[in-house]
């Protein structure tokens, strides 16, 4: 019976994930065009195209750079979100509360809100950098490749903190307040106890949040998507909108799925370093 | 607390901090709102106005147009289809998960944790052309299917972490007194697990109300588009009708919203409990 349970679960994730996943390699070896679409096995041949395309190493860098961009704010302003929160103050429940309305936000919607958020003219950023008279003209934030970038990072991190802050909170409300009382009592101060007790006793709740949050952000899609597509000239285009742009737009789907296959070595690649750093450093302590 | 014991003085930079964490959270939906209520002649100024000096619902009339009410029927569709199918389906496979140990259990658990971690870009494009081949584009099986699968995995991990708290003697008991197994199930098991239950449909509701990737590949006509898509589309075509576009928004979000807010505690609850707990 056991079995009988399990069974239509195993068939979708298996058909429809693990296959895929392995069929993206497949078809990476296949060139597919708009003028010639069926495909023709060209084996590695993208790959080599892919490694010697600037274009391909400006996508490897923009998904690093946004992964660590968004996963460091998320986490290290989470964190500190969720020990403001964690404070006896009043007002706190309701804002518990409303810290989880942009997460519940749908992400085109959120996406939206800060494209206007941040418009040249009509913006609520620039008309307050303007009213304290820090700029002069609006900014065009998410039209600047210098400035995109962090624009589109910041609007992530405003979607995606919440989901950090409450599993911080619900962590922080777990540490042992017998040790921190017998810490305080050994003189240690607020920033001490902090240090010495509450950091490590939270510690592997932090290294699943940032696996977690790693992954997610690095397969994101919809708010690059509909912030800038990508641009101003690829400034933010990352592996989820880039293979969308190859693949639906151009219809190269042998290029778009060597992105794909690609995507999954530098995510596995990146993952591996972290707990690498996070082991190093455990021994370490 | 760390608190405890500090004079209220001492609080006044930290109830400063709360204020600017509730201004970041809140001016993008403030801005949402006023910008919703400004009538379409009322003119943009530069730096702009914050609220609208005449505010109106006209907007809301205006975007709550025929296309719109499309596309947020077939977003009810395929969110409810995906929450009726995902949910029980995850409830039976969390179910033998806590309940039977077979090693090819475990094998199937992290074999589907690891699943919730592939990329949906890495996988569109033999899943697309899977749907087409089909014959399923522009339907709405295409997109509960792929729904049901990618939720699947989150759900069968939230369920698990609230039945294994469900404890097994109670089935014991009934087994003793009588009760067939599914018995057990539908009347202790379920009940008991029901805060379970909640959490993992509002957060497959979430999730599947704002899927957009596999939206956007699976459907091309107006008729199939979900409201992520749909308002994905509007950017251009609104112009600078902005107050029809932040009215959208806001009738978007609202649902999501409303039902998040009523089994927040519930939610939360579920979504950390494996966090945390491990």
């Amino acid at each position: 019976m056991a079995y009988g349970f399990m069974l239509p679960a195993a068939i979708l994730v298996a058909g429809l994930m693990y296959w895929p996943m392995i069929d993206t390699f497949r078809e990476s070896l296949y060139a597919t065009t708009f003028l010639n679409p069926n495909p023709t096995f060209i084996g590695l041949k993208t790959y080599e195209q892919l490694f010697g395309d600037s274009t391909f190493w400006q996508i490897v860098r923009n998904s690093i750079i946004w992964t660590i961009g968004v996963v460091f704010l998320q986490n290290v302003g989470g964190f500190l979100i969720a020990l403001l929160l964690n404070q006896k103050l009043p007002g706190q429940g309701i804002l518990r509360s409303l810290i989880l309305l942009p997460w519940v936000l749908p992400g085109v919607v959120a996406a939206i809100l800060w494209r206007f958020m941040y418009d040249p003219q009509l913006g609520l950023i620039n008309s307050f950098f303007m009213r304290l008279g820090i700029v002069e003209h609006g900014v065009g934030w998410l039209a600047e490749p210098s400035t995109a970038m962090a624009a589109v990072i910041f609007a992530a991190f405003w979607k995606g903190f919440p989901f950090s802050t409450v599993v911080f909170l619900a962590a922080l409300q777990n540490v042992d307040q017998e040790q921190v009382e017998a810490a305080k009592i050994d003189g240690a101060g607020s920033l001490r106890r902090l240090f010495d007790v509450v950091i490590p006793a939270i510690w592997p709740v932090a290294v699943v949040n940032v696996l977690l949050t790693t992954i997610l952000t690095f397969n994101y899609f919809d708010i690059i998507y509909v912030l800038t597509r990508g641009g101003p000239l690829n400034a933010t285009a990352i592996f989820p909108t880039r293979i969308y742009e190859v693949g639906f737009g151009q219809f190269k789907f042998g290029e778009a799925a060597a992105y794909g296959s690609l995507s999954v070595l530098v995510l596995v690649l990146f993952v591996g370093l972290l707990l690498l750093v996070q082991r190093r450093q455990v021994k370490a302590a | 607390m760390a608190s405890r014991g500090k004079s209220l003085i001492g609080k006044v930079p930290l109830v400063i901090l709360q204020l600017a964490i509730a201004f970041l959270v809140l001016a993008p939906f403030f801005w949402m709102l006023s910008v919703s209520l400004k009538p379409a002649n009322e003119p943009f100024a530069i730096p702009a106005r914050l609220w609208p000096d005449n505010p109106t619902l006209e907007n809301y009339i205006l975007a709550f147009r025929p296309e719109f009410r499309r596309y947020f029927l077939n977003s009810i569709i395929v969110s409810g289809a995906t929450v009726l199918i995902t949910v029980p389906l995850a409830l039976l496979a969390a179910y033998s998960l806590t309940r039977y140990q077979f090693r090819i259990l475990s094998v199937f658990l992290a074999a589907v944790i690891l699943a919730q971690f592939f990329p949906a870009g890495a996988m569109i494009i033999p899943i697309y052309k899977m749907v087409k081949a089909a014959n399923l584009l522009d339907t709405y099986a295409s997109l509960i299917i792929a729904y049901i699968t990618v939720t699947l995995p989150v759900a069968i991990w939230m369920l698990r972490g609230f039945l294994t708290r469900v404890p097994k003697t109670l089935e014991e008991a009934a087994a003793i007194d009588g009760a067939r197994p599914l018995r057990a199930f539908f009347d202790i098991v379920i009940p008991l697990a029901r805060p379970g239950i909640v959490a993992t449909t509002v957060f497959v509701l979430i999730v599947t109300w704002q899927e957009f990737l596999f939206a956007l590949s699976f459907t091309s006509t107006k008729e199939m588009r979900t409201l992520p898509v749909g308002m994905n589309d509007y950017i251009g075509q609104y112009g600078i009708r902005y107050g029809e576009l932040m009215a959208s928004s806001v009738m978007v979000s609202l649902p999501v919203i409303v039902i998040f807010f009523f089994l927040q505690r519930q939610f939360v609850s579920g979504l950390t409990a494996g966090a945390v707990k491990g």
